[in-house]
């Protein structure tokens, strides 16, 4: 857990932002190629980090330096794994929509839009505080790794 | 039309319960007995009253809740502080009924639960909650 990068806890929640206005917007058009595109920013900040995901570059070169230096800064790893856990919601949404599951596609979208929303607006991070609840309904993920 | 109704429906749902997670957080509950402690947790019991901190990697208030707990225990010989990563063992937040993180569970000398807090704890609201327990005043 020490070794994990700290990172600037205000970036997360500008990305959170983003993605909430994104994932509405897809709702609302059902232009599931937008989702798409969702899905690879969440990809790039699971697998990368969320300082290299789209949205915390712009983070960092557009806001970050308009507010100065955080006032203490976090570990990226529950931001990260909830990148994942959207990746999960998206992919599942992309999949959906494409395959004129429409419904399916509506619940996924909806399920990460609620997740960015609290996050953003709450500044609370759903996927990262019932990793435990995630855990006990999918225990595959992680129990091979153990 | 539907996607539009969806989204302001989740953005309703989501203020709601954004307001009730709030509100809960640091909120005591009174302790329930649950059977047998995880040896994990009955080694960790000290002579006092123990916070028992329940974390995992992916938890940022865990965090916040881990130094604002041992600051307390410093501070105090009637009271203890443990943090458990429970990321690799999740057997033992399942036997403590534990689905989110931080939760923070007292426990006394005897591993008889007092109370339990999700999320980040409140100092004060947890030791007069506590004081009954504790031999210091």
């Amino acid at each position: 857990m020490s070794t994990s990068q700290q990172i600037d806890p205000r970036g997360p929640r500008f990305a959170a932002g983003i993605t909430t206005v994104v994932l509405a917007v897809v709702l609302i058009t059902s232009w599931w190629p937008l989702l798409a595109a969702q899905a690879v920013v969440f990809a790039a900040g699971a697998l990368f980090g969320l300082r290299f995901s789209p949205y915390g570059t712009l983070y960092r070169v557009a806001v970050q330096p308009r507010l100065g230096p955080p006032a203490e800064r976090e570990d990226e790893a529950p931001p990260r794994f909830a990148q994942a856990v959207g990746l999960v919601f998206a992919v599942v949404g992309v999949l959906g929509y494409a395959s004129g599951s429409t419904t399916l596609g509506i619940v996924a979208t909806a399920a990460a839009l609620l997740a960015a929303f609290l996050n953003v607006a709450f500044n609370f991070c759903l996927g990262c505080e019932a990793y435990l609840l995630l855990k006990r309904l999918g225990p595959s993920a992680s129990s091979q790794t153990t | 039309m539907t996607g539009l109704l969806v989204v302001v429906g989740v953005l309703a749902a989501g203020t709601v319960i954004g307001f009730v997670l709030r509100g809960r957080e640091g909120a005591v509950r009174s302790g329930q007995q649950r059977g047998e402690l995880p040896a994990r947790v009955a080694e960790a019991l000290g002579p006092g009253v123990t916070l028992v901190q329940i974390s995992t990697t992916f938890c940022a208030p865990c965090r916040h809740t881990r130094a604002r707990l041992s600051a307390l225990a410093d501070k105090r010989a009637d009271l203890s502080h443990v943090d458990i990563d429970v990321t690799n063992q999740p057997e033992i937040a399942e036997t403590l009924g534990v689905l989110r993180t931080p939760t923070t569970i007292a426990y006394t000398s005897a591993g008889d639960e007092i109370l339990r807090v999700s999320g980040l704890p409140e100092t004060n609201r947890l030791l007069t909650a506590l004081q009954p327990h504790l031999s210091e005043h």
